[in-house]
């Protein structure tokens, strides 16, 4: 008997490498190259497996993530949703599609997919980091022309002196409240939403690490430089051509922040 | 035609992430630093004993991804690198194909260094993916 069993094994060791992988096999193997940022191989082994299981959740939550790593929410979301379907309580999908509400701004439907994902996985860390992170928001991000209104002293721009290379500039309240815009009221609310956004998650992620609260940033893109300057009450961000000299971006930087606060009566 | 011939090197991509982390973390004053995924998986990561890689990870992603959506929404170009200060030191975040580079400095970092450091770094990334960018040859040419 030990002999026959001996030629089963070699039997089933030698097809194993003739026969086609499984559905099971192909996932493995795909979640591999994922993690060494091999996505297109990823892809493909997966896009393989969902031919060989379509209905295999494993599969559409890799092709979720995969989806993610190339930047293609629609897709994503809809994978996510059919892992759902299967398991409403599935903490990856749930974390996934509060990460996509998050890039919506929609913090009403972000705060449940984490509540969610949290409630039978309590020791979930990506997803308490950003639960924690989105408790502290007394609200979302207002859309266009719902903004809460900015009750404070009127700002006159020649008294704040921005400079004459700068552009897009604006102040804002770390609620998103504009305080004050160089732009018109739809580009001016859009900018103030996202420089508010920028602020709470760069914040979070400098307490996260240990750094302390945020006080300045720098954004470099291909044909502009965008500069912060933030406290615990205010956000003031200002932009520049791309060839300007950061030392001079700060400088200039510094310089609007301290007549914005003087001119709103806060002490530096 | 395999997906291997198509772009040469995407074997040795988990390597380089490696190899590239591992260069800023040579630099002073850069106390750690991680490879993450738009999706949040973290590639590649070195930090300080006493923060968690998962939760940063997942931050270090939303904030990339934010300024990515956000230049889109506002018709701006796509963010190649950013940083933001404390008072206690910086988080540096790089932009690539493959996700954000992520790079912790004390409040004694070397800025402007770090900043060339990574656009080498991402220019590496980008090459590894089959698109490369020019990187100024100092830090002072920045």
């Amino acid at each position: 008997m030990g002999f026959l069993r001996l030629l089963s094994r070699i039997w089933d060791a030698i097809t194993s490498l003739t026969r086609p992988p499984n559905a099971a096999t192909l996932f493995r193997r795909a979640d591999l190259y994922r993690q060494e940022g091999r996505f297109e191989e990823a892809a493909e082994l997966v896009a393989q497996g969902l031919r060989l299981a379509p209905s295999n959740g494993v599969g559409h939550l890799l092709s979720a993530y995969l989806h993610l790593a190339f930047r293609q929410i629609g897709p994503a979301k809809s994978e996510l949703q059919f892992v759902l379907q299967a398991d409403p309580y599935h903490p990856r999908a749930l974390l996934g599609l509060a990460k996509i509400a998050l890039e919506e701004r929609d913090l009403a439907a972000c705060r449940p997919f984490l509540d969610k994902a949290l409630q039978y996985y309590p020791d979930f860390p990506e997803a308490r980091a950003l639960q924690e992170m989105v408790a502290g928001w007394a609200t979302t991000v207002a859309a266009p022309g719902q903004s809460p209104a900015y009750t404070g002293p009127p700002l006159q721009v020649e008294r704040l002196k921005p400079p004459a290379g700068g552009r897009e500039f604006v102040l804002a309240q770390t609620d998103g409240t504009l305080v004050f815009s160089q732009q018109g009221d739809k580009d001016a609310e859009d900018l103030a939403a996202h420089v508010t956004q920028v602020y709470r998650i760069a914040s979070a992620t400098l307490q996260r690490a240990g750094l302390g609260a945020l006080r300045r940033g720098i954004v470099q893109a291909a044909t502009e430089t965008s500069f912060f300057r933030s406290n615990d009450r205010l956000i003031l961000a200002l932009s520049f051509p791309q060839d300007i000299k950061i030392g001079f971006g700060l400088l200039e930087t510094d310089k609007l922040w301290t007549n914005s606060l003087r001119e709103l009566g806060v002490r530096p | 035609m395999s997906a291997e011939s198509i772009v040469p090197g995407r074997a040795a991509r988990a390597r380089e992430f490696r190899r590239i982390l591992a260069e800023m973390l040579k630099i002073d004053r850069v106390r750690g630093g991680l490879v993450v995924a738009a999706d949040g998986l973290v590639i590649a990561a070195s930090l300080p004993r006493g923060i968690a890689v998962e939760p940063l990870a997942a931050l270090a992603a939303t904030l990339g991804r934010e300024l990515e959506v956000g230049a889109d929404r506002l018709k701006r170009t796509p963010f190649h690198a950013a940083l933001f200060s404390a008072d206690n030191g910086t988080v540096f975040l790089g932009s690539s194909p493959v996700g954000f580079v992520v790079v912790l400095g004390d409040r004694e970092v070397n800025v402007g260094l770090v900043q060339w450091a990574l656009r080498k770094a991402l220019a590496t990334l980008e090459g590894a993916w089959g698109t490369a960018s020019h990187v100024p040859a100092t830090p002072e040419d920045m």
